[in-house]
């Protein structure tokens, strides 16, 4: 719902890195987006192709890696992975009350520049 | 090149809202996040909690909507100092909305400032604005499917109001299922059963309120 303000905030990351290292421009971009994070991968790509225009990422790639929602169940301790976008109840007892260890990032990891 | 950077997108929101908090602290005012879906009962809730104190806590309040300024104006007529930030579309506050607005509030004069999110049960919850605390509010008649629906705003928040318990006769809703599930994703969760109609409820939550802030 809000991925222009991702993709914005993404590119600001991205092109102050570049300048900093003394670099002309990005030809990629990777990112690391858990599936609970609220982001839809599609609207952020949508959002980036347009963003990018006139910046020195113009010509930029955007890669999204999706991080599955995974932790450990409070009750039988056993460690679950999902594809979902939200764990509710343990995968293998039912419990409901979980640690959620991965799935809510929404990071950049790394660019390649020129 | 390859390059490693390994920073959150939301880095610059994050920072903003520790700085607001900062400034909150500073002040020595208690800030509380309301979030829940549009026509729950927040500015219904505020009207109530601002007459129940009567004045015992000095409460500020800044009210977050698309447009328009019918809820400023309900709070204003309570003799409260409030400011309106309209989004303009978005569907949730940020953190530099709130550090725009914060100095046009008697921060100083402030035991607790109330900050109404947007009405929507999704993205509020992932933008912190600098608050000691989430809380949120849901009326029964949304039905009981909610917590399971909207996990996060439910595990994000540190109290649940249930509003409009009044008309808990006139809907299916199913009120041991939400309490129930509600924990299950929150154990840490306080729960309140209110109408904002009748008042009922309203006591102990505004006694919790209290407690709270003389921590």
């Amino acid at each position: 719902m809000h991925e222009v303000s991702i993709a914005q905030g993404l590119l600001d990351i991205a092109i102050e890195n570049c300048k900093k290292g003394g670099y002309k421009g990005i030809e990629l971009i990777k990112v690391k987006i858990g599936k609970a994070s609220g982001v839809m991968p599609d609207s952020l790509l949508f959002a980036f192709e347009a963003m990018k225009v006139g910046t020195i990422a113009e010509k930029a790639v955007l890669v999204i890696d999706e991080i599955p929602v995974s932790g450990v169940c409070n009750e039988c301790k056993s460690n679950f992975s999902v594809d979902d976008a939200y764990v509710t109840s343990c995968p293998k007892c039912g419990h409901m009350s979980l640690t959620i260890e991965t799935g809510r990032e929404l990071n950049i990891d790394e660019m390649e520049v020129f | 090149m390859k390059v490693k950077v390994v920073t959150n997108i939301l880095v610059a929101n994050e920072r903003i809202a520790a700085e607001n908090k900062k400034i909150f602290e500073e002040a020595g005012v208690y800030v509380i996040n309301i979030m829940s879906g549009p026509g729950a009962g927040k500015t219904s809730l505020l009207e109530r909690t601002i007459r129940e104190t009567d004045g015992k806590i000095r409460i500020g309040v800044i009210e977050g909507d698309i447009a328009g300024t019918d809820d400023a104006e309900r709070i204003e007529n309570l003799g409260i100092p409030v400011v309106q930030i309209n989004t303009g579309g978005a569907c949730h506050l940020d953190a530099n909305m709130i550090r725009e607005v914060m100095n046009e509030l008697p921060l100083k004069d402030l035991d607790i400032l109330f900050v109404e999110n947007v009405g929507n049960l999704v993205c509020p919850a992932e933008f912190k604005l600098g608050e000691d605390m989430k809380i949120m509010l849901l009326s029964i008649a949304e039905g009981h499917d909610k917590p399971l629906k909207y996990p996060l705003m439910f595990q994000e928040s540190s109290a649940l109001l249930l509003n409009k318990i009044d008309l808990l006769p006139y809907t299916n809703a199913d009120l041991g299922k939400i309490k129930q599930d509600s924990l299950s994703l929150n154990p840490k969760l306080n729960i309140f059963d209110i109408s904002c109609k009748t008042g009922e409820g309203i006591g102990e939550w505004v006694k919790w309120l209290t407690a709270l802030i003389k921590k």
